[in-house]
């Protein structure tokens, strides 16, 4: 039995005093982690309050997206910055995200997709868009379902092969990491295969998967994370935009043949799918404009 | 919602290239055409004549010491050049031949050199105004090109008559909402991980006709960018994928998105701007020095025949410079994208004019110089 994903919501980690309460309720913030011994003083200001331990945390990196010039054909490159391989790695970790300007929302949408337990620590401009994304997420919910890759991973715990699982989430190359050869999964990586230079490591497991079998592919986006989790009939698409800007029209193809799709976009309430087919091999659809993040539920029927 | 696919697998050559053509030198991509449009009975491209193209010459079609054109000279060389090539009896005759009342017209214009060089308001007001003459009403004839901000320093506008649209498929770049999500080459050069090329979606989805409007430039990456790099890489998304490090696909790309339909099959005219010309650091014109002036419009249905002699204007003017040929493929020569910038003895990648051959094999046109017929005019 694969474990499904958790329904986890991430938390504003809080270490202001007790004077920036009305901030905190302005922005719509009801539930904070705080500083341990200090969550009987907010309680007594009517949040839900919980002691972390910021220190004994895994430490989760800022998400973002960088752009490197590539001289050679001068254009900019996107260096992205995400944390689901760790979490994929270390699911039962708690992650603590120290997250500067801008970054709150997408870390908040990051944590949840991978059903991590993550605390955030957000400056105070970020609060109002935190609480709304915080909100978004507790209405889409989390449906029971376990995590689908196509390639599974011993995982030998090196910094080498930590380096191939940040590559292959970053260019979509959905895995799993699993104690021992499982048939389920299209490709298996093991321990001992030659990862010296990781990134033609992960272009190679590309290759020995092909990409028609790949369960998703997105196009017109270079900065778009995916998650996916399903089952027999059900299937739900996580989409991760690192860019910082919305991106417009996004193709997604999802192996499998589904009859109906809902989108529930950031800040894009009332935004449907464009463009739907669907035959016996893929389902695909754009999404008009992806924010932070996106989910797609599709039903066979 | 199941959707018909042409596929068109070309794993090693397409049929009729031969084995000198894609052996050695280029590893050719596979690529995987999707579209749902067929191909018209005689598509456009080569079109009603093929080998055959006009050039029509006129010294004062544009002033260099101001960059003017002259309005009216450029309207006598479109004439002539129109009646030449058509053999019609005026030149609404000859635009009949390719356009009706009832057609919905996209003009390829070229911006990427602009403001300095692009498909001139000159050219570009002299198409609009021809084809209203046939009775294409304004709002059924679309200036189109890819790029907002390029578009923008041209101003089309103050040179067409209103009701013209003046269309770019990204406002803003990278963004996908105005390619058809149907029609698409999809193949892997380096890796990338969006593999798919796009067709726009006013191509199939509104146009019954395409003119096709590209200037005389050198290019980088493609040797020389004409006709065939105009239409494709001009009418795509996510084609600036095909260039990594020192290595273009420009060689089997640019023909292989020319004969996608509908795009080869609506695009029933050529119509080369060459009132000025890059001759080194297209398809940019990162430095006026580079700027010159062929005063000479190109006009034909063959986009091969016209490229194969733009790389010869090109490489002469480029030899009368004491630059590198197009042609040179030595690693000498190659030397990043500043230096490319600055020296014309730079190259930023292994240039491909070999694109053209091989767009001929794909059944584009016609490449061998002495199967084209050149029609010379003097205005």
């Amino acid at each position: 039995m694969l474990a499904t994903v958790a329904f986890l919501l991430p938390t504003l980690f809080w270490d202001g005093s007790a004077d920036s309460a009305d901030l905190l309720r302005k922005a719509g913030i009801q539930k904070l982690d705080v500083p341990p011994g200090r969550e009987e003083a907010w309680r007594k200001l009517g949040f839900d309050a919980s002691a972390f331990d910021r220190a004994g945390a895994a430490q989760a990196t800022a998400p973002r997206v960088e752009y490197h010039m590539d001289v050679a054909s001068a254009t900019r490159v996107p260096w992205v910055d995400a944390n689901g391989w760790q979490f994929e790695r270390r699911p039962q970790n708690a992650y603590f995200y120290d997250a500067p300007a801008g970054a709150a929302a997408l870390a908040a949408a990051e944590a949840f997709a991978y059903g991590v337990h993550a605390a955030i620590h957000a400056v105070p401009e970020d609060l109002p868009v935190l609480a709304r994304m915080l909100n978004f997420l507790e209405r889409i919910g989390q449906p029971a379902l376990p995590v689908r890759a196509n390639i599974g991973v011993i995982d030998d715990g090196s910094d080498a092969m930590g380096e191939v699982l940040n590559l292959m989430a970053r260019h979509n190359l959905l895995f799993q990491v699993i104690p021992a050869v499982d048939p389920r999964y299209d490709v298996i990586v093991r321990p001992g295969e030659d990862i010296s230079d990781p990134y033609q490591f992960a272009m190679q497991v590309r290759r020995r998967l092909t990409d028609p079998k790949r369960l998703v592919r997105i196009y017109g986006s270079n900065v778009v994370l995916v998650r996916l989790t399903g089952d027999g009939s059900r299937t739900r698409v996580h989409l991760l935009n690192y860019g910082g800007a919305a991106v417009q029209g996004l193709r997604v193809r999802v192996r499998g043949s589904f009859q109906h799709a809902t989108l529930s976009a950031f800040a894009h309430p009332k935004a449907d799918l464009q463009d739907y087919t669907s035959d016996d091999e893929a389902t695909e659809f754009t999404v008009p404009e992806l924010d932070t993040y996106a989910v797609i539920d599709l039903t066979t029927r | 919602m199941h959707r018909r696919k042409f596929l068109q697998m070309a794993a090693a050559a397409p049929a009729g290239v031969p084995l000198g053509l894609a052996a050695t030198d280029h590893k050719l991509p596979e690529y995987r055409v999707v579209s749902r449009y067929p191909a018209a009975e005689k598509p456009g491209m080569p079109g009603a004549y093929p080998g055959q193209v006009v050039s029509v010459h006129a010294e004062k079609c544009i002033d260099t010491a101001s960059d003017a054109p002259d309005a009216a000279v450029v309207s006598e060389m479109m004439s002539r050049g129109m009646r030449s090539l058509t053999g019609g009896k005026d030149h609404r005759d000859a635009w009949a031949q390719f356009v009706t009342p009832s057609d919905v017209v996209g003009i390829k214009v070229n911006c990427s050199g602009a403001p300095g060089i692009m498909s001139s308001p000159a050219v570009v007001a002299e198409i609009v105004r021809n084809l209203m003459e046939v009775g294409v009403p304004p709002d059924a004839i679309w200036i189109y090109e890819r790029f907002q901000e390029q578009v923008d320093s041209v101003h089309y506008d103050r040179h067409l008559p209103r009701g013209i649209h003046i269309w770019t498929a990204e406002h803003r770049r990278g963004s996908t909402e105005s390619y058809d999500p149907a029609t698409y080459v999809e193949t892997t050069f380096f890796d990338e991980d969006d593999t798919r090329s796009n067709l726009i979606r006013l191509v199939g989805g509104r146009f019954t006709k395409i003119i096709n409007v590209p200037n005389m430039k050198d290019h980088g990456a493609a040797g020389v960018t004409g006709c065939l790099k105009n239409i494709a890489y001009g009418s795509f998304s996510n084609v600036a994928r095909s260039h990594s490090g020192t290595v273009t696909n420009t060689y089997s790309f640019i023909g292989t998105l020319a004969a996608v339909e509908p795009l080869r099959s609506r695009t029933v005219l050529q119509v080369m701007d060459g009132l000025r010309g890059v001759w080194h650091g297209g398809p940019f014109l990162f430095n006026r020095r580079y700027r010159f002036y062929p005063k000479r419009i190109m006009i034909g249905t063959d986009p091969v025949a016209i490229d194969r002699l733009l790389i010869d204007i090109i490489d002469e003017k480029r030899k009368a410079e004491n630059a590198v040929s197009v042609w040179d493929r030595s690693e000498k020569y190659l030397a990043g994208s500043d230096a490319h910038r600055n020296n014309p003895n730079a190259n930023e990648f292994v240039r491909e004019p070999g694109h053209i051959e091989y767009a001929a094999h794909l059944g584009l046109g016609v490449y061998d110089i002495d199967k084209i017929k050149v029609t010379r005019l003097e205005v």
